[in-house]
């Protein structure tokens, strides 16, 4: 049973920007804390959309009004195997397996517009794992957002862990205030039972989030490359 | 990709079918219990039209779910003249939300069917997988229960074998080789080109039943 999991993004307050210090700074806070950094990680997501004979996915307006408007895919970096895809409008997460794109792709009646990429370092903090990182288009360098998963060991169950998660976010919000940066992590708050995922943790409930980043990060950000 | 040949011999005569499997690949039977459903995506989806089907294997404690497509055939001279379909395939083990996701995504149900009979996994030149089923059809949606054959007193057999594009042709002398040691029970051809049940079935099943297996026809 795979440890539970919070994702958190970067809120940039009013007229702020996102911008790499912000992602150097939050590294550093996991180094004061005592992180010790071991590896980079790296997730991505593909917004897919739908190729009509009427439109051939061409602006949503065209979009025929049963079709899904947004579709997408995820491949996590802790699961190579394992691929997802999550129709948000539906609350439905698909699990498959990593030749599900293939299989989108010989169908042809969906393709992959957009890819974003979540990538950076990983720090082991007693039994915590943090993997903070930034959101960038698939062979871009332009900054769309920073994130930050915080892994916690020993407990799978949601529930269970909420105080101990509560808990480190304070201490994470505290040690992230004292550099004075423009804005602030919040955590992704995702309805994990309107999807139909229960209590203990699970790599669905890691892509739901990742989603609903996605979405939240689209909303709050303005970008700076 | 996969290397495919089918045949159809009649219900009577499969149970000679499975002794001489049994003797010939070493290995148990495995149970088969199929529900394939095969969604086409709707009128106004996709470039082109598409299709996929989706397998849950019901022989499990859970039933587990696949994604299946199959491309098209390998064409051309070379590919006329093998007697075996090489054709592209694409499979992904799904979560049970499938068929829900695949109806959300815009296809439809065009049909389904339960197989149900046996099949031997086994390697022989190539890993080959020899399956014996009866296709089943359902009087109401998914009613997997109430099934009844399509075609009684006769059952479908098919040879696959995985295959890559830089060992297909080792791939298909192995299903052909194979498949000779079936010939007196069965004809196996490419699934477009079915010759019916083989005159000298009757005969071979009577010799393998009597010598109880392991004997060579």
């Amino acid at each position: 049973m795979p440890p539970v999991k919070w994702l958190m993004h970067w809120h940039p307050s009013p007229g702020a920007t996102v911008n790499s210090q912000i992602l150097s700074e939050a590294c550093g806070c996991a180094e004061s804390l005592g992180g010790s950094k071991d590896g980079r990680w790296k997730t991505s997501i593909f917004f897919y959309r739908a190729m009509t004979r009427d439109g051939a996915g061409g602006p949503a307006g065209q979009q025929h009004p049963d079709l899904p408007r947004e579709l997408l895919g995820v491949a996590l970096h802790e699961r190579p195997g394992l691929y997802f895809s999550i129709v948000r409008a539906q609350r439905l997460v698909l699990q498959a397996d990593a030749a599900f794109p293939q299989v989108m792709e010989k169908l042809q009646s969906y393709r992959i517009r957009v890819a974003l990429n979540f990538e950076g370092f990983q720090y082991q903090l007693g039994d915590f794992c943090l993997r903070i990182g930034k959101c960038v288009p698939n062979n871009s360098e332009a900054l769309r957002g920073i994130m930050m998963e915080v892994e916690y060991y020993p407990l799978s169950s949601i529930e269970k862990s909420k105080a101990v998660m509560e808990d480190f976010f304070d201490i994470w919000q505290e040690t992230v205030a004292k550099k004075s940066l423009p804005g602030q992590f919040i955590h992704v708050d995702s309805s994990f039972s309107d999807y139909g995922l229960s209590d203990q943790y699970s790599c669905q409930h890691t892509a739901v989030q990742y989603a609903t980043c996605l979405q939240q990060l689209m909303a709050a950000v303005t970008v700076r490359g | 990709m996969e290397c495919v040949v089918q045949g159809i011999i009649e219900t009577q005569h499969v149970e000679a079918l499975e002794v001489l499997l049994q003797g010939l690949s070493g290995v148990p039977k495995e149970r088969v219990r199929v529900h394939e459903l095969c969604l086409k995506s709707g009128p106004n989806l996709g470039v082109v039209p598409s299709e996929v089907r989706l397998l849950c294997d019901l022989a499990q404690p859970t039933p587990s779910w696949t994604i299946r497509h199959v491309g098209g055939a390998m064409r051309g001279a070379g590919a006329e003249q093998i007697s075996v379909l090489v054709r592209t395939i694409v499979e992904s083990k799904a979560s049970k939300n499938v068929l829900h996701y695949f109806y959300t995504l815009g296809y439809k149900l065009d049909h389904e069917l339960l197989k149900i009979g046996f099949a031997f996994r086994f390697h022989r030149g190539a890993q080959i997988t020899v399956t014996v089923t009866s296709t089943n059809k359902m009087p109401r949606l998914h009613a997997t229960d109430e099934a009844v054959p399509v075609t009684p007193g006769i059952q479908l057999v098919e040879i696959t074998a995985p295959a890559a594009a830089d060992n297909y042709n080792d791939v298909v002398s192995a299903v052909s080789a194979f498949c000779e040691y079936l010939a007196p029970l069965l004809h196996l051809s490419k699934p477009e080109h079915s010759t019916g049940i083989v005159a000298t079935a009757g005969a071979a099943a009577a010799s393998l039943m009597s010598s109880g297996g392991g004997k060579t026809l």
